[in-house]
């Protein structure tokens, strides 16, 4: 009786363990995965190790990561310390309200703190970057501070600071003799707290972070955008560097008893933090100047892992000057940032998007005098619906949604039903469906007949009927961009792709193949559009007739694996790299594609509604 | 004896209570002076001023003739012993009892030999690397002693040193303290609302209530000639009845005239007689003045306590012989037994 309760209760916190720690594990193991794929071991290398030591985004974002916490724990840490002190000290009824107030900023949701802090550095007309960060975090991680080291203030009798001072000692000897090492606990506890949140924060820094300033956490989550293993590696390194510090918070007060408690360990550990400040900040100090520096800048807004970061770093030799290049997950996450008052010279959103930003003058027109390398683009991407005469927008790249299946699963015969091959029962259970109101809501319209952008209730009616027919009788699974990792392992027979996705996972898995249906297609293009706040016009320009440059467009292409908007460029990848991946070249002579038009609120919220349904069940 | 410290009408204000309404205080070199009163009285606000914690509103100290009033309490030569010893948890013995040493930057061997000496002083030789938080109260308090000694201060506040000790450490304790200001040589100025204490330990007892010193005396001073009724009903147990100064010498009260030994007040004068319990004979009823009925008898370990009812008021007795309940007495006392005050208010 008693043995197997015992088992119960060892197999209870084994299983505890697994839970936590599985996720961990994956991750550290595949980190050192020879292969792309984030769900098949294929060998053991250190290649990813490599890549992330060779990405200059990553390092920069580990040295903002690391820079921040330690100056954000020092600070934080002084200020929290401080303030506790004080308030142990105050009034009873003061008391008890500054510490229910210190409360408010714990319990609220992290994102209204980050967007309160990120509307009030715009109101007072901050730059957003490494001092607001800096400044988000000493404000997050204070309140922790406050919290871990009050108590043990509390504790203490208020004498022995008078009986320091008693004994010879000057207020701040007191302090410093007396009742810093007494709270020390609450003190280490406090920095212990802070740095953690400070170094894997990412939704405050997200909001309050600006012209390139990114730390590890925003980088990761852009990675996530396109698979991409470094992932797991970067996320391996900062497990270790969370797991060294708890280590060194455990350890350090041992050793230190260890050596009976006398001044000289004290002394070291103290200068050694006071060192590692100061260099923290020296290092801090030439990169904040660089950037004001004398040298012209050009500020890009772009979806996550959509450039070849090379070419970067080639133009700013180029025509020396500074890019300050900052990723957004969703077009609509761009119009939310643009709205909160940040300003961009460069964006590069989809049509539909760049269809609104015209209708709202936020853009300027393009001078395509200045752009010589236009004549290289493709016919087919130029004077589209959104942009007609393309007036504000640069071609960027371009592709189609369709349906990629697996040619040793699907028969060619199925494919003649077009979209309905995703309600085809002989693969239920076998279909991704991308999670996307637009796109979801556009197969069933063209799998009916309709056009994508319909305003008429009736057949939005219809077209939701479609996808709750197929929800029940495919069981689908809606899913994002993990789609590709799960393609290219071959998990499933069927999925709705874009077309640069689809180009890569046949790249990668050859039983791949990629159709879009006869009833036609959502068509869609991104381009580069000019802001109407953008400063420097010409280097802007000087920047889209770079992108169009063959050779620099091909870098893109086979960077990114979208289509590209360049002739030369697109004929080598169709003739080349991509030869015979049928992905790559958008189907543009079927009348029925079009291209998403911008929806009124009124039509977007009932799409928006229905689609909840459908996920609903 | 040489004036040490001078207390010129010192007042505090805590928010809108008065805790100190003038006190005048002079203090003697060698001397062990006791404030003493029931709490919220001010002593220990008067200690913490002279030590520099607290701030007179108005009022100077005087150390050696010179105001120190504006001094922080690192530069004054008091140091001070604490109510709960206020030792630094961090640190050991030796440590707590070198503090003051350190700060002032001492020879490491001058620290060593000073600190043993202080650690034979007050008999905890060996207990230098002890922690201080598993020493007893009594071991800690010896710490705290040695720790505000041995920084050679002109004079040692004391703030209720014993109040946490239990009775019989806190008896032993009084005396090692008593030795400890013989040997070596300074003021010790003492808070307590322990009167036995105060007794038993001071030259000098000052007592206080309300803010204001009621009485300056040696301990039989205090004991024997109370000023007023607070200082009798505070030191020890007292009779005390309102009572006429008929004449010098005479006194009426209870209906009866009695000789005393007191002058001074002027004649038919409404004044206060103090009698103490133990100076108050139980006799035969003829051969008395005062006769009633013995109504409560309580063993005390020396003495009974016995309450004896008249027509007018109930005496309190201390005698060791026994008496019993309900039984018809007289009470019997000499004029030098008679202590007359101004009544409370009038001065």
């Amino acid at each position: 009786m008693k043995k197997s309760k015992k088992l119960f209760s060892k197999c209870y916190i084994l299983i505890c363990f697994l839970f936590f720690y599985l996720p961990i594990l994956v991750t550290v193991i595949f980190s050192f995965n020879s292969s792309k794929s984030l769900t098949r071991f294929t060998g053991f290398s250190m290649r990813w190790y490599a890549e992330l030591f060779r990405n200059s985004e990553v390092a920069s974002a580990v040295y903002v990561s690391v820079t921040i916490a330690v100056l954000a724990t020092v600070i934080s840490t002084v200020l929290g310390t401080i303030t506790a002190i004080g308030l142990s000290r105050s009034r009873k009824l003061l008391k008890e309200y500054l510490l229910n107030v210190n409360n408010i900023p714990i319990l609220n949701p992290e994102i209204v703190t980050a967007i309160s802090l990120m509307l009030l550095f715009s109101s007072f007309g901050m730059t957003k970057g490494y001092l607001t960060m800096l400044l988000a975090h000493i404000a997050f991680c204070t309140p922790y501070v406050i919290t871990s080291v009050y108590p043990k203030v509390r504790g203490l009798d208020p004498n022995l600071a008078n009986a320091a001072m008693d004994l010879g000692a000057t207020p701040a000897q007191a302090l410093t003799k007396v009742v810093i090492p007494i709270i020390r606990p609450g003190i280490y506890a406090g920095a212990l707290l802070a740095f953690t949140m400070s170094f894997d924060d990412f939704v405050i820094s997200y909001f309050v972070s600006g012209n390139g300033v990114k730390n590890i956490s925003i980088v990761v989550y852009n990675m996530t955008k396109r698979i991409n293993p470094t992932i797991n590696a970067l996320s391996t390194v900062v497990i270790a560097v969370i797991i060294l510090v708890l280590l060194a918070m455990r350890l350090l007060p041992k050793l230190r008893r260890g050596k009976n408690s006398r001044r000289p360990g004290n002394r070291a550990l103290a200068w050694a933090v006071a060192a590692i400040c100061l260099c923290a900040v020296c290092l801090t100090l030439p990169k904040g100047m660089g950037q004001a520096g004398e040298k012209p800048s050009l500020k890009i807004y772009n979806a996550g892992e959509y450039i070849d970061p090379d070419l970067i770093g080639l133009f700013e030799d180029m025509y020396d000057c500074t890019v300050i290049y900052e990723t957004f997950e969703s077009n609509e996450m761009m119009y939310t940032k643009l709205s909160g008052g940040e300003t961009y010279d460069i964006l590069i959103p989809s049509d539909y998007m760049i269809e609104r930003l015209i209708r709202e003058e936020a853009l300027a027109p393009i001078d395509w005098s200045l752009i010589p390398n236009s004549e290289y683009l493709m016919p087919e991407v130029t004077d589209r619906s959104y942009d007609p005469g393309n007036v504000y927008s640069v071609p960027y790249f371009w592709g189609t949604v369709g349906i990629l299946y697996d040619t040793s699963v699907v028969d060619e015969k199925d494919l003649k039903a077009g979209w309905e091959i995703l309600r085809d029962d002989a693969y239920a259970g076998n279909v991704y469906m991308y999670d996307s109101e637009r796109d979801a809501f556009m197969v069933a319209l063209k799998a009916l007949g309709y056009s994508m952008n319909t305003t008429d209730e009736q057949q939005i009616q219809e077209a939701f009927d479609w996808l709750t027919d197929q929800r029940d009788t495919m069981a689908p699974i809606y899913a994002g961009d993990d789609v590709i990792d799960n393609m290219v392992s071959g998990n499933k027979a069927l999925a709705v792709v874009y077309s640069g996705d689809a180009a890569y996972i046949m790249s990668e898995n050859p039983d791949m193949a990629y159709f879009t249906p006869e009833e036609g297609t959502n068509i869609w293009y991104d381009a580069m559009v000019m802001t109407k706040d953008c400063a420097n016009t010409r280097l802007a320009h000087e920047f889209m007739n770079f992108m169009l440059d063959p050779e620099n467009a091909l870098a893109n292409t086979e960077f990114v694996g979208y289509t590209s908007t360049v002739s030369p460029a697109f004929e080598e990848m169709r003739s080349g790299t991509y030869k015979g991946i049928d992905a790559y070249v958008p189907d543009v002579d079927n009348s029925n594609n079009e291209i998403f038009a911008y929806q009124e609120a009124k039509v977007k919220k009932i799409y928006a509604e229905l689609w909840t349904k459908v996920k609903a069940k | 004896m040489n004036k040490l410290i001078e207390l010129k009408n010192l007042t505090k204000n805590f928010e809108d209570q008065q805790v100190l309404r003038g006190i005048d205080l002079n203090v003697y070199e060698n001397e062990f002076l006791t404030l003493l009163g029931p709490s919220g009285c001010g002593k220990t606000t008067t200690l913490r001023i002279i030590a520099g914690f607290e701030e007179a509103d108005s009022g100077q100290v005087l150390f050696d003739g010179k105001d120190i009033s504006a001094l922080p309490p690192y530069k004054r030569p008091v140091n001070t012993v604490f109510q709960k010893y206020a030792l630094f948890p961090h640190m050991n013995v030796f440590d707590n009892i070198a503090f003051g040493l350190n700060i002032r930057k001492a020879d490491k061997q001058e620290i060593r030999r000073k600190v043993e000496a202080m650690l034979a002083l007050v008999g905890l030789e060996g207990f230098g690397s002890r922690d201080v938080t598993l020493l007893s109260g009594g071991q800690q308090q010896r710490v705290a002693i040695a720790r505000a000694l041995v920084n050679e201060p002109k004079v040692l506040l004391l703030d209720e040193p014993l109040g946490a000790l239990d009775a019989r450490i806190r008896k032993q304790m009084q005396m090692e303290l008593k030795k400890i200001q013989r040997e070596v040589g300074i003021t010790f100025i003492y808070v307590t609302h322990d009167q036995e204490e105060a007794l038993s330990m001071s030259d000098t007892v000052v007592v206080m209530n309300e803010g204001m010193i009621q009485q300056i005396g040696s301990p039989t001073d205090i004991y024997n000639e109370p000023e007023n009724r607070f200082v009798a009903s505070f030191i020890g147990e007292s009779n005390i009845v309102e009572a006429t100064m008929i004449e010098d010498y005479l006194v009426g009260f209870d209906g009866c005239r009695f000789e005393c030994v007191d002058r001074g007040f002027g004649e038919m004068e409404p004044v206060e007689v103090v009698l103490r319990p133990e100076d108050l004979d139980i006799v035969d009823p003829e051969n008395a003045r005062i006769r009633g009925t013995v109504r409560q008898v309580t063993f005390k370990g020396v003495h009974y306590e016995i309450l004896v009812e008249t027509d007018i008021r109930t005496y309190m007795i201390h005698t060791t012989d026994y008496t019993e309940i309900g039984k018809h007495v007289g009470l019997d006392f000499g004029p030098e037994d008679i202590h007359v005050m101004w009544p409370m208010g009038s001065y």
